[in-house]
């Protein structure tokens, strides 16, 4: 029978992601009459359990910045501050509205929905300087998550002919079929923790995507799982081709290194189809600024994917390129040289909320590679320095099954919200979407386009 | 017109919000001197008691009042009163409407007039659209008050704009260019739909129902209320559509385009559902788009068909803005609408995605830009009227997006705020808004009375009149249709 995917969540709560952003003080001039209590709607302010005659602390998690208690004292004695446990979180690109938004996506599984308009920045740098479009009357839509009608997010990985030269001798490439168009990376801080990796992995085999992990990680315990692994390593690091896990793997990643020369690269794709015919092969590059014909000797080598890596704030590891910028060159050089078709692209790093994965489609990418915000749905804070046995979230003696389940939590919401983009387009497969440049709106051009009446203004002052 | 009644209205909170902490420490003799020098009611001390109560802070003007007579802090004989920065004010407002921004439509609702303080009242700090733009003369500082009162009570400045531009149908002008948008019984409570449409009247401008039905309270004012039919078709019936001067055809809402109305259940109550003809405690969807409509010939039929119970009415088109809004809104005008209401991604609303409010559909500064230039360039722009919502916060924002092409606005969020909202972002969900606004909780919704909030609403509304007065003065303008499209008049502040 006909079934659709559907993502199965459950809510998991977790301790250590319970920080609110406000937090109430009550000063000595509190009587407590108990007049906030009856304001709040939220139970922030209850009664001591063991004496009723005194208020307890504020549950300062739960308020909501309703101002309801404090402009209700009768004798001033509340106030509120930003805690600074919140302001803490995260850094500039990980801020903490975006760990928090995270955070509640892993908890729930559902959409954030809030009332009151947009409360931030007019434009910023990166992700939120596109708007995607949406259609108004005159096409088709869907009603998004509640529709009855299907809008498919499975993307197809690996390399597509251009044409079909002898149907006689057919020889299609090997490719999988995702069914959301995002992939895992095991290991996006270096951890080295065994429960992390497990707990990706098998979230990543449970939504029926892959998971990178790098070949030094790999154990044993992880075979069950092989089907779901993309084994990565780097081009002057591969040996034994011939053993197990890289016989039996769906997915193998090449690190090109720095100075790696096309050669080499021939000879290292070469072996590893003929040990594992059926894996995809898809090479890692960390270096936006390759030349344009480098991607032609890609393909002529026969590599299935492209998978760029930028740092977990977007920006490449040489020349700072956000990877919105990249993502979008590289798609406008394959459709010059007319070989966009033919190969899949993948991008990684600073997809930190919901709202990146379609960019970053628009841009030309087929499918993203989630990293940090998998560890931040398992409760990380994204501190300036990492250290695992010093982690405030204690994320190694974290049950792998409640991780995994945030993190399944989250991906639902990120795809529930996906949908909720594609139906306002009227988009009913995000296949679509690929480099659909003018279904989104980017800041110059649309700034220049409105407010040109400025640079008149300047010129005829000159 | 008669003119419209302005009385201080306070507060109904015991304690307002300030943007400084004044404290007295325990050095205080309680002389009492602050009580006498401070004008703004700072300090005060009850007939026949010794101790001066703690200060009230909000009416604190910070280190400005150091400059004039009053300053406490120096005159305080022991050094008793601290000012300072209070650190709650971070904890209030965001980036569209910064804290400042709140405070002042407070002050603004309570009075009626034009802020006095040192409190930016006229833009916000989103660091884009109008948060970039100023007038090229704008600001009162250089005018004497007897001036500014001569301009502002003179009749010769006009601030009002005319609903039909077509050469048929009913000729319907208000006095103020805007109106309230749609906000539907169940997103906000009924006294506070009672506050708007009171406030419309005494202002002779419109308030319009939302997608939620009319509840029969409203009929009294119907003469101010715009009948808003959405998809969802909630509450719309013969009745409702033969009461109103006006008729709102909601395709899409700003803050949401492309999904749809939402009501999460907890908010649906028996009331509400029996208005909407709906169960009780389930959520509501308004679906996306008209299933009926989807061309601009069937939304032609649409309009006939409104027009065939209601031949006198004005027809409204309220879009949201996508890349190809100016051929929406071009088809729409051939349609036979009268207004044309662009909702910007920015706006309000009582429920929607977090994804759908930045990422989905332009802000309207952007929209309405491109939509006047597209209606100049085909020659219909003189027969419709274009009005913006979604994001339209002051004063100067009404007249920014009127310098960028526009007619007029409409206004939402700001007529909570006169109500007493904060922004908090709550109303979705449970019991609704903890201030009684935008709730359907019997209990809750008790904290407003309807006639304290149409003052507040009609007090904000007169102070936008006057600042709108002023700026017209300052542009050598006598007339806001003359500022329609000026962009010359507009400059960039962020860059020099």
């Amino acid at each position: 029978m006909y079934k659709r995917y559907h993502i199965e969540t459950s809510p998991v709560e977790l301790s250590t992601t319970k920080i609110g952003k406000f937090e109430i003080i009550r000063n000595d001039a509190c009587l407590n009459c108990g007049r906030c209590m009856t304001h709040c709607i939220y139970d922030v302010h209850e009664r001591d359990s063991d004496d009723p005659r005194i208020m307890s602390d504020p549950v300062n998690h739960l308020c909501k910045n309703c101002f309801s208690c404090i402009q209700n004292c009768p004798y001033h004695a509340l106030e509120m501050v930003m805690n600074k446990e919140f302001e803490k979180l995260g850094n500039t690109y990980w801020t903490p509205q975006i760990i928090h938004t995270i955070w509640n996506e892993a908890e729930e599984g559902k959409i954030p929905v809030f009332g009151a308009g947009y409360r931030g920045r007019f434009r910023g740098s990166g992700f939120d300087d596109i708007w995607t479009d949406m259609s108004e009357i005159v096409r088709p839509t869907r009603d998004g998550i509640h529709g009855r009608e299907y809008i498919a997010t499975s993307v197809d990985l690996g390399r597509k002919l251009a044409w079909i030269s002898d149907f006689r001798r057919l020889n299609l490439p090997n490719s999988y079929e995702i069914q959301i168009p995002m992939l895992f990376d095991t290991n996006p801080l270096g951890l080295n923790s065994k429960s992390i990796f497990l707990s990706i992995i098998k979230a990543a085999h449970k939504l029926g995507t892959f998971a990178f992990l790098d070949i030094e990680n790999y154990v044993n315990e992880l075979k069950p799982y092989l089907k779901s692994i993309a084994l990565r390593c780097s081009l002057d690091k591969i040996t034994n081709l011939d053993q197990s896990p890289w016989k039996e793997v769906n997915f193998i990643e090449i690190v090109l290194t720095r100075k790696f020369s096309i050669s080499e690269l021939e000879r290292a794709l070469k072996k590893l189809k003929s040990e594992n015919r059926t894996a995809l092969i898809s090479l890692a590059l960390t270096d936006f600024s390759l030349s344009k014909g480098i991607f032609k000797q890609f393909m002529e080598a026969r590599a299935d994917i492209l998978n760029f890596h930028a740092d977990n704030h977007g920006q490449s590891f040489e020349g700072n390129i956000f990877i919105c910028d990249s993502i979008r060159k590289l798609q406008l050089d394959l459709v010059k040289q007319r070989m966009r078709g033919e190969v899949t692209i993948l991008a990684k790093g600073g997809i930190a909320a919901a709202e990146h994965l379609p960019k970053i489609i628009i841009c030309g990418a087929d499918a993203a590679v989630l990293d940090l915000s998998l560890l931040v749905a398992a409760g990380c804070r994204v501190c300036k320095a990492c250290k695992l046995d010093d982690c405030p979230a204690e994320i190694e003696k974290l049950d792998p099954e409640i991780a995994e389940q945030r993190i399944i939590n989250m991906i639902c919401a990120w795809r529930d919200q996906l949908l909720e983009i594609l139906s306002a387009m009227g988009i009913r497969d995000v296949r679509r979407l690929r480099g659909e440049k003018g279904r989104a709106m980017f800041y110059e051009e649309i700034e220049r386009e409105s407010f040109e009446f400025i640079l008149k203004q300047k010129e005829t002052a000159k | 017109m008669k003119s419209v009644e302005i009385k201080s209205c306070n507060s109904r909170f015991h304690k307002n919000i300030g943007k400084y902490a004044v404290s007295l420490s325990d050095s205080c003799f309680h002389c009492g001197l602050c009580v006498e020098i401070c004008p703004y009611c700072v300090f005060e001390r009850k007939d026949g008691f010794n101790h001066v109560l703690a200060p009230n802070s909000a009416g604190c003007l910070g280190p400005e009042c150091k400059e004039g007579p009053y300053y406490c802090t120096t005159k305080c004989p022991v050094d008793a009163i601290k000012i300072e920065l209070d650190p709650q004010w971070k904890t209030l407002g965001d980036f569209r409407w910064t804290p400042d921004l709140i405070i002042t439509t407070w002050q603004q609702a309570e009075t009626g007039e034009i802020p006095r303080g040192n409190l930016e009242y006229r833009m916000g700090a989103s660091g884009g659209g109008f948060d970039i733009f100023d007038f090229t003369a704008d600001g009162l500082t250089d005018m004497s008050s007897s001036e500014i009162d001569n301009i502002i009570t003179s009749d010769k400045i006009s601030t009002s704009i005319c609903l039909n531009r077509r050469g048929e149908g009913a000729s319907i002008e208000i006095p103020v260019p805007w109106y309230g948008a749609g906000m539907s019984f169940g997103s906000i409570s009924l006294p506070s739909m009672l506050a708007r449409a009171h406030s419309a009247k005494a202002w002779n401008t419109f308030t319009s129902t939302g997608e939620g039905g009319y509840p029969d309270e409203l009929i009294p004012y119907s003469n101010h209320v715009i009948t808003q039919i959405a998809t969802g078709l909630f509450g719309v019936s013969e009745e409702t559509i033969k009461r109103a001067p006006i008729i709102e055809f909601k395709y899409a809402q700003g803050a949401k385009p492309g999904l749809g109305g939402h009501l999460l259940g907890d908010k649906n109550t028996p009331g509400v559902a029996r208005m909407r003809e709906a169960v009780p405690w389930n959520s509501l969807f308004s679906p996306f788009p008209f299933h009926s409509v989807y061309s601009v010939e069937d939304h032609k039929k649409h309009i006939d068909w409104v027009k065939s119970i209601n031949p006198d009415a004005l027809i409204s088109v309220k879009v949201s803005t996508p890349s190809d809004v100016d051929m929406v809104a071009v088809g729409s005008y051939y349609a036979g609408t009268n207004i044309i209401n662009l909702d910007g991604g920015y706006g309000g609303t009582g429920a929607a995605p977090e994804i759908a409010k930045k990422n989905i559909a332009m802000p309207i500064e952007y929209a309405v830009t491109k939509v006047h230039k597209f209606l100049v360039e085909e020659g219909v722009r003189e027969e419709i009227v274009l009005l913006a919502s979604g994001g339209i916060r002051t004063a100067l924002d009404i007249a920014k997006s009127i310098a960028l092409g526009a007619d007029g606005a409409i206004i939402g969020t700001s007529d909570l705020v006169a109500l007493g909202c904060v922004r908090c972002g709550n109303c979705e969900s449970g019991r609704g808004c903890p201030r009684g606004i935008a709730t359907t909780d019997p209990e809750l919704e008790k904290q407003i009375d309807y006639l304290w909030g149409a003052q507040r609403i009609t007090n904000l509304y007169a102070s936008w009149q006057k600042q709108l007065k002023l700026l017209l003065y300052k542009l050598g303008l006598k007339d806001i249709k003359e500022l329609r499209g000026r962009t010359d008049f507009l400059r960039r502040i962020d860059e020099k």
